[in-house]
């Protein structure tokens, strides 16, 4: 794996020679045909294909910034409403992932969902504490949270 | 061409006015809630929100001024405003900033 | 030419756009009722706001500088990482200091966690 990014540095530094400029646009130009380079020929290198994990990560960069802008709406749904029924509540979730980064990504991809916002975790780090808007149909954002960002973080540290 | 490109400067201009005003009026807001806030954790998440304003604020004057030195300041105030909201959780939470005998 | 137009078109829709979700934010934080929903007004509305001003700012200097500004890429970054932190932060405080909240809540397990907790220490 180190080795492949090290391979995918010496074709982007050669890229910069035969083209003769030393910028850092033709050292990311380099980088790309190194990329693609490394996908046509990986078979033959040892070690895992390194541009998997990257995928994963940027998979879970655009879940985040999807959930962001789909909370946000939400939220000014909420505020130019002329009446709010709220029915606020907090309940508890239980969760899979183990080490600390990964429940503070979890706690914070919550916390940006719409309708959810996490107050605690448990002594122990398997519950998560959740205050929901409404509690009666919080099953969707359940299944969301199971299913989207816990699978997605899970692939990650795979 | 050139007609047009004046024009949108001119209403990019307005539209920084218009975003300070409205950037002003929401830091009134804000600072009402701060004074009636009914308990402490109130005044500590509006004052989060001022902090953002306050981002925001220097943001649309570096677009006002055309100038680059505003964004340190930028920076700055996001990194302050983030330590500060993070004191005033651990006070309002347990009434010391800084534990001396943590677990 | 008609770059530098579409780049000012972008540059005032970004500003409008943030401006208006800092602003639905902090009317939010006046309507809401108790603290736990406006916490939910604090923390999500303002992060896009203030993340579509300085993208504005952004675009601005490259336009009128020619300046790849990193420092403002490193404060959208930190506002994004950051501000779910402080509501979290915030509203486990605002729980443990035991805020009544202005609408009773249906269902608190994290109160029967945390009496739960009390019994097994009394025992």
């Amino acid at each position: 794996m180190t080795f492949q990014i090290v391979l995918n540095m010496i074709i982007a530094l050669i890229w910069m020679f035969l083209s003769e400029s030393y910028t850092l646009i033709t050292f990311l130009f380099g980088y790309i045909i190194g990329i693609l380079l490394l996908t046509l020929l990986h078979r033959f290198l040892p070690g895992k294909f390194y541009i998997k994990p990257v995928y994963k990560i940027i998979v879970l960069c655009l879940i985040f910034i999807r959930e962001l802008i789909l909370s946000n709406l939400e939220i000014v749904k909420f505020v130019y409403r002329k009446k709010n029924n709220f029915e606020p509540g907090i309940f508890a979730l239980p969760i899979e992932v183990k080490k600390d980064w990964e429940i503070t990504l979890l706690a914070n991809l919550i916390t940006l969902t719409p309708g959810t916002l996490t107050v605690a975790v448990s002594e122990d780090n398997t519950k998560l504490f959740i205050h929901a808007m409404h509690i009666d149909d919080i099953e969707d954002s359940i299944n969301d949270i199971k299913n989207t960002f816990e699978k997605a973080i899970m692939e990650v540290t795979k | 061409m050139s007609a047009v490109l004046e024009w949108t400067e001119v209403i990019l201009h307005y539209t920084t006015l218009l975003c300070l005003i409205g950037l002003a009026v929401s830091l009134v807001l804000l600072i009402y809630r701060i004074v009636v806030g009914p308990s402490n954790p109130d005044r500590a998440a509006s004052l989060d929100v001022i902090g953002v304003c306050v981002m925001a604020t220097a943001a649309i004057s570096s677009i006002l001024l055309v100038t680059t030195k505003l964004n340190d300041v930028i920076l700055l105030i996001g990194i302050l405003s983030f330590i500060g909201t993070l004191a005033l959780a651990k006070y309002i939470e347990m009434g010391v900033i800084i534990e001396r005998d943590a677990d | 030419m008609l770059i530098s137009i579409i780049m000012n078109l972008i540059i005032i829709l970004l500003l409008l756009f943030g401006t208006f979700f800092i602003f639905s934010s902090a009317l939010g934080i006046i309507r809401f009722p108790g603290v736990f929903t406006r916490l939910h007004a604090a923390t999500k509305a303002p992060t896009l706001g203030i993340i579509s001003i300085l993208l504005a700012a952004f675009l601005f200097l490259y336009g009128s500088h020619e300046l790849v500004s990193g420092k403002l890429l490193l404060a959208i970054l930190f506002i994004f990482l950051s501000s779910p932190v402080g509501g979290h932060m915030l509203s486990r405080a605002a729980h443990k200091s035991g805020v009544k909240p202005y609408l009773r809540h249906r269902e608190d397990e994290y109160e029967e966690y945390l009496s739960s907790k009390q019994e097994q220490l009394n025992k």
